[in-house]
């Protein structure tokens, strides 16, 4: 089971609260939550907020096909995973994703959490723009896509 | 028909004039304040042509910001129908495209 959505910071939050209540079942007996926040400082920069820029259908589809690559690739049947990203503005020590993943054992549950995040990364079409304390802001280089 | 109004109309029909929106996302969008960026080219242009567009655009409006220049050689772009397209794809008719700079969420 998965569930994915992109939540508009000016009308909602990330809540672990939905993500509980998705993931529970007595089918699992291990249940992982990674969180993204917002931290304070970024290369020596003091950090007030950062907005979230995102191509919602292309991030949409991606979440999808990264999380049919990773139960194919490690061979976990037996899963659920919950996955919200964050659009719009957000404030230091806020959340900016959760992804919650559910399954029957906690190395497989580990395993599916650490790939879905790291392929988030390299390939889903999520911008972060850094707030600074000084009122400036600016864009973080990224990885190239490209083919 | 006459010669002349007979050879303007297979110039026209080879060079037909089509409009290309391009969506801006991430750094791109300093590009503009409309969140879009729009041009007219001769149909059947491609990838290519429109990151020249943009790359002319900023020389115009940016004094050639190397930075700028820098994130639309390194971005990708993607087709109405959501697939990253190549820089030879070619856009065969009205289209709207988005730009995809250098990616980094989460």
């Amino acid at each position: 089971m998965l569930h994915i959505k992109i939540i508009n910071s000016k009308k909602e939050k990330i809540k672990i609260k939905r993500a509980e209540n998705f993931l529970s079942s007595s089918k699992f007996g291990a249940i992982i939550y990674f969180i993204g926040t917002v931290r304070n400082i970024n290369q020596n920069k003091k950090v007030t907020g950062i907005t979230y820029d995102s191509k919602d259908s292309i991030v949409i589809k991606s979440f999808k096909k990264i999380y049919k690559e990773a139960k194919t690739k490690l061979k976990i049947k037996n899963n659920s995973v919950f996955i919200e990203h964050v659009k719009g503005y957000v404030p230091i020590k806020e959340k900016s994703i959760i992804i919650g993943v559910a399954c029957a054992h906690r190395n497989e549950a580990y395993k599916l959490s650490r790939y879905i995040i790291e392929q988030i990364k390299k390939r889903t079409p999520i911008w972060k723009k850094e707030h600074y304390g000084n009122k400036k802001s600016s864009w973080l280089k990224g990885i190239s896509i490209k083919k | 028909m006459d010669q002349s109004r007979r050879i303007t109309i297979i110039f026209k029909r080879n060079f037909l004039i089509m409009k290309v929106i391009v969506e801006l996302y991430g750094a791109t969008k300093d590009l503009s304040n409309k969140n879009f960026l729009e041009f007219k080219l001769k149909n059947k242009s491609s990838i290519k042509d429109i990151k020249f567009e943009i790359l002319k655009l900023i020389d115009r409006k940016f004094k050639g910001n190397k930075n700028y220049k820098k994130i639309i050689k390194n971005s990708a772009f993607c087709s109405e129908d959501d697939n990253i397209i190549s820089d030879n794809y070619i856009i065969s008719k009205n289209q709207t495209i988005g730009i995809i700079p250098p990616i980094g969420g989460g």
